[in-house]
């Protein structure tokens, strides 16, 4: 009997131990190359043997690398999206979970069927009516981070909105029945009852957001032809696309800067996105 | 001294001018936009436009309505951007749409008539004298066999009376009253509009300018028949009809087309395109079975990868925090950077991989290898998340069921095979299939790690080995060779279908859409 326990800890360590080498290898080789001063892929070991801080250098000061901008476009793309999408997507929660109106099933079912379809399936139809809008309105047509945010926004809209209801309706009614036989209109029940009390549910639903358009790509592509307003993964997908070899260094330097305060932030935040994700979101 | 609460409520002025000031800011700058478009003559965007201030201004004015100020918002974001983008590609699916066929029929008409044009059979040259007439740039013609003057204004030419004009020493016209002649030095400045000038002479004959002092008599080489609507050059004989597709073709020759053509109205051209034309049914017949084949295996490994170890780990394990913080790490990392972190690796030459296997395989030459490259790729990325939901799950399971079995005999193995697996299966079957649906839309794995690659195009191939679906439709949209926006948008239709059938499937089966309350 103990003979089978030891051999059944011993399969899982095995099996977790495999998996665990397989996790950190990627993360163990961009993190040795960042640190290489040769910083080409040709040159790339798998055992570390030179240190220098040189392609952390070249990505704050190569002119043809604006890696700081391209970070700051997609974090205060992301962020803007979060907030504004949060904003928009728990006024129509509260309205859907606790106001009694004409059309709310199908309203609601509408919104469920909408949220399915990426917003970048209709990438050519999109391409069309933002050109067109570039004409009158540059700042928010095509090529711009206005426009580009815009179609963000409808497209987390329905997600964020179908997230937060699921919570709204789990706050007990008699709260803002109490509320309102106090007299209070539904703006104030919304802003002094449902917002303090669901604080984390729309932090966590900002973060998850929020990484979801740090990750976007194809849209972004399709927008933001200009350099200086690319966004990370535009920026970094055409840097390295054209010669990896060369770039890998600093490309595995700059990897590093831009994940690390992701990780953080998801493992800060851990046990509410998991919390999250169990309840059915897939991670964008 | 308790406070006496005061019946009526006291009027908080900041927060009603807070109101008032953003109210009118947000209308000004909507009707400033609304303004601006019809301007441009986009009744539709102005159009738009008008309406959302329309509806704001009644919902968030009236006393009633609540629902609908909390929903406005959400409702005009998604109408715009989501709901209209959906529609406008079921619409453009049913056009012909593509590199040549861009623009108008009206635009596309104006432009074979600007291209096929032919001096007229006389030769007649004229002697011009560029000047303003009316302020708009025009010129004083003479025919240079017969003398006689013309004034061309306003895309017309007009002839003069030999006492209106002024002659020069050769009999040339050089003044007319209202006809301010320009120089040479400004005439140069203004060649770009001397070139585009045109002066009708009737008869489908019109006088257009060959340097800054000669202009020719042309003639119009198409003619376009209102009856019958075809379309005749008749400097070449040829009959020319519309052939349905945005193109017109020779009569005898239908696969000889006049260019530019235009977006032409044919709804099902692109559908039957996919099933039935060989250059373009070949590779998405292909493509179409990758991407299910993709969805399904990176799906189950992902999966089993991620429920094995959920297993593995529900017991008490040593290490067993210390493993899970690192074991969640490739869910953390953003997803593109990994992927790139991973396309460098498995270069042939340099990459890690290739260095630990001490091989030199070129894993993106070979269909099959690419294959397994993303399929790889994509378990790294995603067993943590079948992890943890599969570890969720497992938890929730009901412990008296393990009890109940263990009484009756079953080994941990049998109750994890015949109870709890297939409890976990029905529990997590909406993850299952909405992970489905995501990577059937994988967009990222794909183009960022093997840009759909291995291609021969000098084969002629437009789609890779492992293009799915989304990239096969937007290199097909955008594409370097040919951009075809009408058949990509018919993809995306078909990818419409598919998600939309499979989530609707997956909402029937838990009930959602029935239990919504």
């Amino acid at each position: 009997m103990k003979r089978t326990n030891i051999r059944s800890a011993a399969w899982r360590h095995i099996y977790a131990w495999a998996l665990i080498l397989f996790s950190i290898f990627p993360i163990y080789v961009v993190i040795i190359s960042s640190f290489d001063p040769a910083g080409g892929l040709a040159s790339s070991t798998l055992l570390p043997q030179r240190f220098s801080w040189v392609n952390y250098e070249t990505l704050f000061t190569s002119p043809t690398i604006p890696f700081m901008t391209w970070i700051w476009n997609s974090s205060y793309l992301a962020a803007l999206n979060a907030i504004l999408s949060i904003v928009v997507g728990a006024f129509s929660a509260f309205a859907f979970s606790r106001l009694r109106f004409k059309g709310r099933k199908t309203g609601l079912q509408t919104l469920l069927l909408i949220q399915v379809f990426p917003a970048f399936l209709a990438l050519a139809a999109i391409y069309v009516m933002m050109e067109r809008i570039y004409t009158i309105f540059p700042a928010i047509g095509l090529g711009s981070h206005g426009g580009l945010l815009l179609i963000y926004l409808g497209g987390s809209m329905g997600v964020n909105a179908w997230l937060l209801k699921g919570f709204i309706d789990s706050i007990p009614m008699e709260l803002d029945e109490a509320a309102k036989i106090d007299g209070a209109t539904p703006f104030q029940i919304f802003w002094q009852i449902f917002v303090p009390l669901s604080a984390p549910v729309l932090a966590v639903t900002a973060l998850l957001s929020f990484i979801g358009t740090f990750n976007e790509f194809v849209l972004a592509s399709l927008f933001l032809q200009d350099v200086n307003l690319r966004t990370v993964a535009v920026g970094l997908q055409s840097f390295v696309g054209a010669q990896f070899g060369a770039n890998w260094g600093p490309f595995a330097a700059g990897s590093i800067l831009a994940s690390v305060p992701l990780v953080a932030l998801f493992l800060f935040a851990q046990r509410y996105i998991i919390g999250g994700l169990v309840s059915g979101s897939v991670k964008g | 001294m308790a406070k006496i609460k005061q019946d009526s409520k006291p009027v908080r002025l900041g927060p009603l001018v807070a109101k008032i000031i953003f109210m009118s800011l947000f209308a000004s700058g909507l009707g400033y936009m609304m303004f601006v478009a019809f301007l441009a003559g986009e009744n539709l965007i102005g159009g738009v436009l008008a309406l959302v201030l329309i509806a704001s201004f009644v919902v968030y004015s009236s006393k009633g309505l609540v629902p609908l100020k909390f929903l406005l918002p959400g409702i005009v974001l998604l109408a715009i951007f989501v709901v209209t983008p959906i529609l406008y590609t079921v619409l453009m699916s049913g056009f012909v749409y593509k590199t040549g066929n861009e623009i108008s029929r009206e635009e596309a008409l104006t432009q074979i008539y600007e291209t096929g044009y032919v001096p007229d059979e006389s030769f007649t040259a004229f002697y011009m004298t560029l000047g303003r007439y009316e302020g708009e740039v025009s010129a004083l013609l003479t025919d240079q066999m017969t003398m006689t003057p013309y004034l061309g204004a306003n895309g017309v030419a007009t002839e003069l009376g030999p006492d209106q004009v002024q002659l020069d020493e050769y009999g040339t016209a050089v003044g007319f009253e209202g006809f301010e002649p320009i120089g040479f030095d400004e005439a140069a400045t203004l060649e770009a509009d001397i070139i585009d000038l045109r002066f009708d002479m009737g008869e489908g004959k019109f006088i257009r300018p060959e340097s800054l002092d000669a202009a020719l008599l042309m003639i119009q080489a198409f003619t376009l028949d209102g009856s019958s609507g075809e379309l005749y050059d008749s400097v070449n004989d040829i009959t020319y009809v519309d052939n349905g597709e945005g193109n017109f073709v020779n009569k005898a020759n239908p696969e000889e087309k006049l260019f530019p053509g235009w977006r032409a109205f044919s709804p099902l051209e692109n559908y039957v395109g996919l099933l039935t034309d060989p250059v373009i049914r070949g590779p998405f017949v292909n493509v179409f079975i990758w991407t299910f084949s993709f969805a399904l295996i990176t799906v189950a490994t992902m999966f089993a990868a991620g429920l094995a170890l959920a297993i593995a780990m529900d017991k008490p394990l040593r290490f067993k925090r210390f493993y899970k913080s690192i074991l969640i790490l490739p869910y953390a990392i953003p997803s593109f950077m990994s992927i790139l972190i991973w396309n460098g690796m498995f270069n042939r030459d340099f990459g890690a991989v290739n260095q630990l296997l001490g091989q030199q395989i070129d894993w993106y030459n070979d269909a099959t290898l690419a294959k397994l490259v993303i399929i790889i790729v994509n378990l790294w990325l995603g067993f943590p998340y079948f992890y943890l939901i599969s570890s969720g799950a497992l938890q929730a399971l009901p412990g008296e069921l393990e009890e109940a079995a263990s009484i009756d005999g079953a080994s941990p193995a049998q109750i994890m095979a015949r109870i709890k697996l297939p409890l976990l299966l029905q529990i997590l079957s909406p993850l299952l299939i909405a992970s489905f649906a995501f990577n059937f839309n994988n967009f990222n794995i794909v183009y960022l790690l093997t840009n759909g690659g291995p291609i021969n195009v000098l084969a002629g191939e437009t789609a890779g080995a492992t293009d799915i679906l989304i990239t096969y439709a937007y290199k097909t949209a955008f594409g370097s060779a040919e951009q075809n926006l009408g058949l990509a948008s018919a993809i995306s239709v078909i990818m419409f279908f598919i998600v939309g059938g499979l989530s609707l499937w997956s909402l029937r089966r838990s009930k959602v859409l029935e239990s919504v309350i």
